[in-house]
């Protein structure tokens, strides 16, 4: 049992920032943007959150506190950053691709410079450790304290405030329908006047909020606070672009899909402590290979049904019809 | 008066593929002077004269470093003519350095013939490699971009493991490869100071040769059909499942190639030989031989001198060290110039649309739709969107 | 004075290097119904789109009851009440009918849309107008009819009393023509003004009160539809007489070329089958045709004839031999010719030469290859023989880009390319769609004489003009199965409509 507990509390921070990055993608996306970006945003928003933790928590803030500043500043970085992707994709109709591997390239290469240039080093490390111990009163609930209330993130809740919050948007408001039709049938929202443009830049910015967002609370709960820019975010925005098409590009689908990698994931750094894979004796290398491997396997299995939003990666023009 | 009015459209159609890159990299080069001017004021102009300039004191190492990414550029642009974007090339080039260094360290082989079987090792790794994302395209309908970003960590992640765990490449001490013997070196140029060996003429011969494939032979109609109109294409009954898979498998070979050049040169320090580090990170002359396709407009003759002139930035970006600043203020530049290439596309899509608009004589409405025609099903590179769903479009 | 509800006066849009509209007038009389006449390419489309919103003219101005308006977007143009109804329906695949109607105009409170509300509202519409819809139905499953009423509940929704139609009968059969035909006059009854854009004049001469005609862009003038017969309307639509009737003599049919025997083939679209276990032979000598509304398994037979995509079950002969598990490649060799119904999509290479499109079927013969390496001569020679022998007209000759020739001029090199390709069977899929009359003309010509040299001829059509003048024999398809085998000579339009609308099959054919 206490494995499973340990799988859990491991699996859950996993999957909060894949969680987030991948809705911030379907955002991006069923407004009609590809957004490829996703790694070079989370590696943003991982960057400027841990750079604002290193400066501020010399002054005794209480931990969380600063959790929550660190996050709102990730969350702004990765906002930012996401124009170049608006902007490229959408005023200037450039291949979405193409500007998303650019993106990608640019942030480790500029992390580096930087952090090279100024701290003698790869990135940058936080100090404050975020980990929650035990909710007060909630963590003694037998079974779900332990699995959802101890050992755990406050960024466990703000992801599924989040969920709730997108899901919502998403299906129950004019916002949310407006932007969904841009990603299907742009000309058919132009037609009633809705503002294609306006609608794509905002779901290429939520993207980069959430991506900004999913980006630190990688950073601060799986990497342990360390940034930086070689190792980025080990390919986690490109997983959760698999993410969301295994999800479907549907709020809850993607819930699942991304327990599921980051439950894979789990798995594979925790050999040693299940006796069955422990037994095995194989390379710890294989096992760090093993989402990727996965991503292609359930792609193999998925992509021939799958439904991509219909104009997604075309740029819109108002002047064709 | 026809005539001569057209000529200018086309002249200024390729004119513009080559401005555009210009403009990209004048783009690149001034917000990469910016970020020099706002991180040390003072050493920021000088910065950017090594930048410039400081290659033309180096041109063997020039010659050397461009070898690699000439290959990786061939690989992503020989792809993009068939429509497909291979991301995935830094993992096949690291397939083509493992296989290459392999073949190198194994096999026992006489001078002058040890180091072509290691080259055609490494081009074998890396067409290994690029065959999955063929693989997955022609028969799942996995979307390119997903499965070679995939395999590039797996490719990475392979490697390094396979690397550590042999005893004859790996020198657990420098944490890297070992001196790869005599023979299964790239013969040396003999330029003073640089790694500039054999394979820069190598990789120029490959890219005349798929210049002449893309645009003499039926393959390479095919090939540039289906990047074209893949409908097109599977109407006029060309194969196109085996032509994504046999273009993704030369453009992996391409890339492994690279990978081989690139490990199996000589050092500058006598009897030993590149060395790879195996820490986890993915290659990055995969990336840069997309900007290099970009910037050579995916030909494969201007592929051999974009990647000359990155591979001149690069040597003048490692001199800025010495003013304060790092290397990787050239990886900001070359992101940039990629960014603004993505642009390029759309321009010259543009002077093509103008082309249409203007030679139209006929109906406007038949004009709106071939324009609208391009603008929703724009059959260019990275715009393979519908395959992992098939759209209706 | 007459009471003038829309007036655009003057109005010129220039696209580069074209005038689309040269100083055009139209007058809209409020509760008429007025019918815009002209060709494909004569720009009623450009001219409505700037009515819309979603162009701006160079010159001229609107007005609205006497009152100059600006019109910059559709927006703009919903607060006039002008609402309209696309030629290619603007509506998202994937959502539902009430959350196409609201979308731009949703009932909302903080945001949040109120479907209660507008769920109340669509009904009453419905059952006002006798536009019967289910609300909750996807778009993607309901009928193109259906997707039509959708679209017109769109401009009631937002209370439009300026309707313009684009092309609205295309895709409906005859009776559902008339009803939509009652529809407008009703609307016209209670008051609405209707911009009527076609260039079937039936229609014109059924439903409109009055008729503007538009030539290459230029007014050519309005009339009333009582002091008008059809010929005159044609005259001032092309510019000279046009002679409806195609010039052919009797069929001399030959031997079975194309035998089809029992095919299905799967929908993309729904679980049905898009063609259900259809046989029919198609004889050298003749030209046979396929007639039926859009979207009842034209395509998807057609795709499956030439190899495009598979069929489920089912045998296909080409003079007695079995090509049911050829390749596209293989039965193109057996003597299949294809002029495909998207030309940009299929037919050609839109970035590639003319010359080089001209081998598009044939590079890899002996004649234009050796050895991989193409002979570039060869096709050069080949391309000038068929632009000349064909009439192929192009800036440039073979080296003109595809993409810069006009659509007429594409589709007359494709149609050469097929013709004088080495075959038998000539499938031709709308192969006038979006054409001017004359291109029109020459188009069938060629069936006829590709018909008089002894070849078969499988001809696919939505116009019930061309269904009627250029076939030998008809083959009306309804829900993907062959409900009717008909001679042209024997029936009218009308009975024609009865079958393809599935009110009416023949016995011989299925239950």
């Amino acid at each position: 049992m206490d494995i499973v507990y340990y799988l859990v509390q491991n699996t859950l921070p996993v999957a909060v920032a894949l969680l987030l990055v991948a809705l911030g993608g379907m955002f991006s996306e069923r407004s009609g943007v590809i957004n490829i970006a996703l790694e070079g945003i989370m590696l943003c928003g991982a960057f400027a959150g841990c750079l604002f933790v290193h400066f501020i928590e010399k002054n005794s803030l209480p931990a969380q506190l600063i959790f929550v500043l660190g996050m709102l500043v990730a969350a702004v970085a990765g906002l930012i950053f996401s124009l170049l992707l608006s902007w490229a994709a959408i005023h200037m109709k450039a291949d979405q691709t193409i500007v998303g591997t650019a993106l990608n390239m640019l942030v480790p290469a500029t992390v580096l410079l930087f952090s090279k240039m100024f701290f003698m080093s790869d990135g940058v490390t936080t100090n404050t450790r975020f980990y929650i111990r035990e909710v007060k009163g909630l963590g003694d609930i037998p079974v779900i304290g332990k699995l959802f209330f101890q050992n755990t993130y406050l960024s466990l809740y703000i992801g599924v405030v989040i969920l709730i919050i997108a899901t919502i948007v998403f299906y129950k408001t004019r916002f949310g329908l407006r932007l969904r039709a841009c990603g299907e049938h742009p000309q058919a929202a132009d037609s009633v006047g809705v503002n294609v443009y306006t609608m794509r830049y905002a779901g290429v910015s939520i993207s980069g909020v959430l991506g900004g967002l999913g980006g630190f609370f990688y950073a601060v709960g799986v990497m342990d606070g360390n940034v930086n820019g070689h190792t980025g975010v080990a390919g986690f925005g490109f997983l959760a672009l698999a993410v969301l098409i295994f999800g479907q590009w549907k709020p809850i689908q993607i819930l699942f899909a991304s327990l599921f990698f980051a439950f894979l994931r789990t798995l594979a750094y925790s050999t040693t402590l299940i006796p069955f894979l422990k037994a095995l004796n194989l390379n710890q290398d294989y096992y760090k290979m093993l989402p990727y491997v996965a991503t292609m396997v359930v792609l193999a299995f998925t992509s021939k049904r799958s439904r991509a939003p219909k104009a997604e990666g075309i740029p819109y023009d108002k002047g064709t019809r | 008066m026809d005539k001569t009015w057209i000529k200018k459209i086309t002249k200024s159609k390729s004119f513009s593929a080559f401005t555009s890159a210009l403009l990209a990299i004048f783009l690149g080069l001034i917000i990469g002077f910016i970020v020099m001017l706002f991180a040390r004021p003072e050493r920021a102009v000088a910065a950017l004269q090594k930048i410039l300039f400081y290659g033309f004191t180096d041109l063997g190492n020039v010659f050397y470093f461009a070898t690699p990414i000439m290959m990786t550029g061939l690989s992503v642009g020989f792809a993009f003519k068939m429509g497909l974007f291979n991301i995935g090339a830094s993992g096949q080039y690291t397939l083509g350095m493992l296989f290459a260094l392999y073949a190198g360290f194994t096999f026992d082989l006489p001078l002058g013939i040890h180091w072509i079987v290691c080259v055609l090792f490494g081009m074998l790794g890396g067409m290994l490699w690029g065959i999955f994302p063929g693989l997955f395209k022609a028969y799942f309908n996995v979307n390119e971009v997903i499965t070679s970003i995939m395999f590039n960590y797996i490719g990475t992640y392979l490697v390094d493991m396979l690397v550590k765990g042999s005893a004859k490449m790996y020198v657990p001490t420098t944490t890297r490869t070992a001196y790869l013997p005599q023979s299964a070196q790239l013969p040396a140029l003999g330029i003073k100071n640089s790694s500039a060996n054999i394979a820069i003429f190598i990789a120029i011969a490959l890219a005349i040769i798929l210049f002449i494939i893309l645009n003499k032979t039926t393959f390479g109609y095919e090939l540039r059909a289906t990047g074209f109109n893949k409908h097109a294409s599977q109407y006029a009954g060309m194969n196109g499942k085996k032509n994504i898979v046999i273009t993704m498998m030369i453009s992996g070979a391409l890339a492994g190639l690279g990978g081989a050049f690139a490990i199996l040169a000589p050092s500058t320090i006598a009897g030993s030989s590149q060395t790879y580090e195996p820490i986890n990170v993915i290659a990055a002359n995969g990336f840069n031989g997309i900007a290099v396709a970009l910037l050579g407009n995916s030909s494969p003759i201007g592929i051999i001198f974009s990647s000359i002139f990155i591979s001149h930035i690069q040597r003048g970006g490692t001199q800025t060290s010495i003013l304060g600043f790092k290397p990787e203020i050239i990886d900001v530049v070359v992101a940039i110039i990629i960014y603004f290439s993505a642009f390029s596309l759309v321009i010259k899509m543009a002077a093509g649309r103008l082309i249409t608009k203007m030679r139209h004589s006929k109906g406007k409405e038949e004009v709106d739709q071939a324009l609208s025609e391009e603008t929703y099903m724009p059959d260019k590179p990275g715009d393979n969107t519908d395959d992992i769903e098939e759209k209706e479009v | 004075m007459d009471n003038y509800i829309i007036e655009m006066l003057n109005i010129t849009k220039v696209f580069p290097g074209i005038v689309a509209n040269d100083n055009i007038t139209l007058k809209l009389r409020k509760g008429e119904i007025h019918a815009l006449l002209g060709e494909n390419g004569a720009g009623k489309s450009t001219l409505m789109s700037v009515l819309f919103g979603l162009y701006q003219a160079e010159e001229g101005e609107i007005h609205k009851n006497g009152k100059k308006v600006e019109i910059n977007n559709p927006n703009d143009a919903n607060d006039l009440g002008i609402g309209m109804v696309h030629q290619h329906f603007k509506l998202v695949d994937v959502f539902t009918v009430l959350e196409n109607i609201i979308l731009g105009v949703e009932p909302n409170k903080m945001g949040f849309i109120q479907k209660k509300e507008a769920r109340k509202k669509i009904m009453d519409l419905s059952e006002q107008y006798g536009l019967k819809v289910n609300p909750d139905a996807l778009i993607e499953n309901i009928s193109v009819g259906m997707q039509q009423r959708v679209e017109i509940l769109k401009m009631l929704y937002r209370e439009n009393e300026i309707l313009i139609f684009d092309e609205p009968t295309a895709v409906l059969t005859p009776q559902e023509i008339d009803e939509l035909i009652e529809i407008m006059r009703g609307f016209a009854a209670e008051g609405k003004s209707i911009l009527f854009i076609t260039h079937k004049l039936n229609e014109i001469m059924a439903v409109a009160d009055r008729c503007t005609v538009l030539r290459k862009g230029k007014y050519v003038g309005t009339v009333d539809i009582k002091d008008t017969t059809k010929e005159e309307l044609s005259r001032m639509m092309v510019g000279r007489e046009v002679n409806f009737k195609v010039d052919k003599s009797e069929a001399k049919i030959k031997e079975k070329v194309l035998s089809v025997k029992n095919l299905s083939v799967a929908s993309e679209h729904h679980k049905n089958l898009a063609v259900n276990n259809i046989s029919f032979d198609v004889n050298a000598g003749e030209i046979v045709c396929i007639a039926g509304i859009d979207g009842n398994g034209q395509t998807e037979l057609v795709s499956a004839l030439t190899g495009l995509s598979k069929m489920e079950s089912g045998q296909i002969i080409l003079c007695d031999t079995d090509i049911t598990k050829a390749n596209i490649r293989k039965r193109s060799k057996a003597g299949i010719s294809h002029v495909p119904e998207d030309r940009h999509k299929h037919g050609l290479v839109l970035d590639y030469s003319l010359e080089d499109n001209m081998v598009l079927q044939r590079y890899w013969e002996p004649k234009f290859q050796k050895k991989g390496f193409i002979k570039k001569r060869e096709v050069r020679k080949y391309a000038n023989q068929l632009i000349e022998k064909y009439d192929v007209r192009s800036g440039q000759g073979p080296t003109t880009i595809a993409r810069s020739m006009s659509g007429g001029n594409q589709q007359k090199a494709i149609l050469g390319r097929e013709i004088d390709k080495e075959h038998k069977l000539l499938v031709a899929v709308q192969p006038t769609r979006g054409l001017d009359v004359g291109a029109i003309e020459y188009i069938h010509s060629q069936l006829v004489a590709s018909r008089d040299s002894g070849k078969a001829v499988l001809l696919v059509s939505l116009e019930l003009d061309e269904v009627m003048n250029v076939s030998d024999r008809i083959l009306v398809i309804y829900e993907g199965e062959i409900v009717g085998e008909l001679d042209p000579k024997k029936i009218d339009v009308q009975e024609l409509g009865l079958y393809m609308s599935g009110a009416k099959r023949d016995k011989s054919k299925g239950e």
